[in-house]
């Protein structure tokens, strides 16, 4: 019998057979949510409450100092350069199978994934484990230390804003799934090609820092600092005047995208997660059908690969932007509203929720399981020789039982809900301060819940694609 | 019975591939309604105008 009831999805998309209703139902759900969701707002969120993040320092004078002052950043700073050394040299000398070495389950899951993850709740806890800050910082307070005269710096072009950090984003996402990406094809990111790119990035980031300043760079061109901050807006601790204080969650977001290039932050991580999510499910025949046309046109198999996959990388950060500028136009139709430039980076931190969302949705199972692997036989074994056990791990496997399948989509789904709510809420508190009349501000957030419901459905087709 | 019910469920074998439409539904009701919402207050606005002195 069940043959018969898979037969209709037996050329394509397959219906996940472990849920108690179709996976599509959770679409109609999530964007009935959304609408309920909406009117609740609008009718009882009539004045804008994250404009003030409510921000007061936590414990005394001298908790702030213990945590944030020279000796604790110098220590953090130094646990940064030594993990990340460390990880350069495991892909330098170790196993060249990825599953075995430290160096890619620390760089692209543990720190990847791990930051994002703890910022949103904590604040910015990559700062001060920020390697390339703590060198930079380090090699200015050493020429310092020497009376070495340093060349003045170069002021940062403010339009350029956090392009750089954009396009490094997506190039970071490149390198890990369509330079690595297998296909069948025998490409694969090895743990030598990591590392390389590791001291590459280093090499350009410190020569950035010499150019524009530390502080200056990573606010605004270092990639992980940019992105890994992006997600710490959402946190409810923050840092003002060297004092670590309690703040509002998300309030801090509100101010987060007065820089140019963050809206394409945003939209970049949405966009390289979605295609993470797609190229191996939902994209998979359009891709491989591109590939043909490439390989006929007289390309390798690897070129035509990667550029297969690097032409719907790009579509989909297309996309996403696409949908976002519609909302925006959308946005600007009502009586009253400021010019599209200034729309569009007025509800550009509405976004984050919802890649952190994406970014829970599509990678939570990948991280608890690798955790597992990082903190067992990669930490006792962390080159893969098979020769080492520090600390007695080595032979300890990842249990996959530890989820289910069906955990696994009902956490996709509730972490999409809640993103897209959140984003939500959010725009709706915006739109009170551009359209102090709620009537307006509530019609301008049609729109947007547009953008959310659009969002929230094509990240719930995506999984169930990608998990049928 | 079972051979019965495969036979009659093969000329929509392909239905799979339309999945997708069930996750824009969704969107295109919201728009929809948009759209729809968006009328009826320019009409409003309009008659309260016109109803202005």
């Amino acid at each position: 019998m069940n043959v018969v009831l898979a037969l209709p999805f037996g050329h394509a998309l397959v219906a996940r057979q472990d849920l108690p209703i179709p996976a599509w139902l959770f679409a109609w759900a999530a964007s009935i949510v959304l609408i309920v969701s909406f009117f609740a707002l609008s009718a009882a969120w009539r004045r804008p409450i994250f404009e003030d993040q409510h921000w007061r320092p936590l414990g005394g004078a001298g908790f702030s100092r213990a945590l944030l002052g020279p000796p604790a950043q110098a220590l953090c700073g130094a646990i940064g350069v030594l993990l990340l050394g460390f990880a350069i040299y495991a892909g330098l000398h170790g196993t060249e199978a990825p599953d075995r070495n430290f160096a890619l389950t620390f760089l692209f899951v543990t720190c990847w994934l791990g930051f994002p993850f703890l910022a949103a709740i904590f604040g910015d806890v990559f700062r001060p484990f920020n390697p390339w800050r703590a060198a930079g910082r380090a090699c200015g307070a050493a020429l310092a230390a020497a009376g070495v005269e340093r060349p003045s710096k170069l002021a940062y072009p403010q339009r350029l804003g956090r392009w750089p950090a954009a396009i490094g984003l997506l190039a970071v996402v490149w390198l890990e799934v369509v330079y690595g990406a297998s296909g069948g094809i025998a490409v694969g990111l090895d743990p030598h090609s990591c590392a390389v790119a590791a001291c590459v990035y280093s090499a350009y980031t410190l020569a950035m820092m010499a150019l524009f300043g530390v502080e200056e760079w990573c606010a605004t061109g270092e990639i992980f600092s940019v992105y890994f901050g992006m997600f710490s807006q959402l946190g409810f601790l923050g840092v003002r005047d060297g004092k670590l204080g309690r703040r509002r969650p998300l309030a801090a977001a509100t101010s987060w995208a007065a820089i140019p290039g963050s809206a394409a932050v945003v939209i970049a991580s949405i966009a390289s997660t979605s295609f993470d999510g797609s190229q191996e499910g939902a994209f998979k025949g359009a891709i491989e059908k591109v590939f043909e046309w490439l390989g006929e046109a007289g390309l390798g198999p690897t070129t035509s690969l990667r550029l297969s996959n690097t032409i719907f990388m790009l579509l989909c950060f297309a996309g996403v932007a696409l949908v976002y500028e519609l909302g925006v136009r959308g946005m600007r139709s009502i009586p009253g509203a400021p010019s599209l430039a200034r729309l569009r980076t007025a509800f550009a931190h509405t976004l984050i929720p919802i890649a952190l969302a994406y970014l829970i949705a599509h990678y939570f199972s990948l991280f608890v399981f690798q955790e597992q692997a990082q903190f067992t036989y990669l930490l006792s074994d962390p080159l893969g020789t098979g020769h080492t056990d520090l600390f007695g791990t080595a032979e300890v496997g990842i249990d996959f039982s530890l989820l289910s399948s069906q955990t696994i989509w009902y956490v996709q789904v509730a972490a999409l809900v809640c993103g897209h709510v959140l984003g939500l809420t959010l725009a709706h508190d915006r739109a009170l301060t551009i359209w102090p009349d709620p009537r307006r501000a509530t019609r301008s957030q049609y729109w947007m819940l547009a953008v959310m419901v659009a969002f929230t459905c094509f990240g719930l087709y995506l999984l169930s694609a990608g998990n049928g | 019975m079972t051979a019965l019910v495969a036979a009659a469920l093969v000329p929509v074998a392909h239905i799979g591939h339309w999945l997708w439409v069930f996750y824009v539904l969704p969107v295109i009701i919201v728009i929809a309604g948009i759209f729809w919402s968006t009328r009826a207050a320019n009409r409003r606005e309009r008659e309260e105008e016109e109803k202005r002195p």
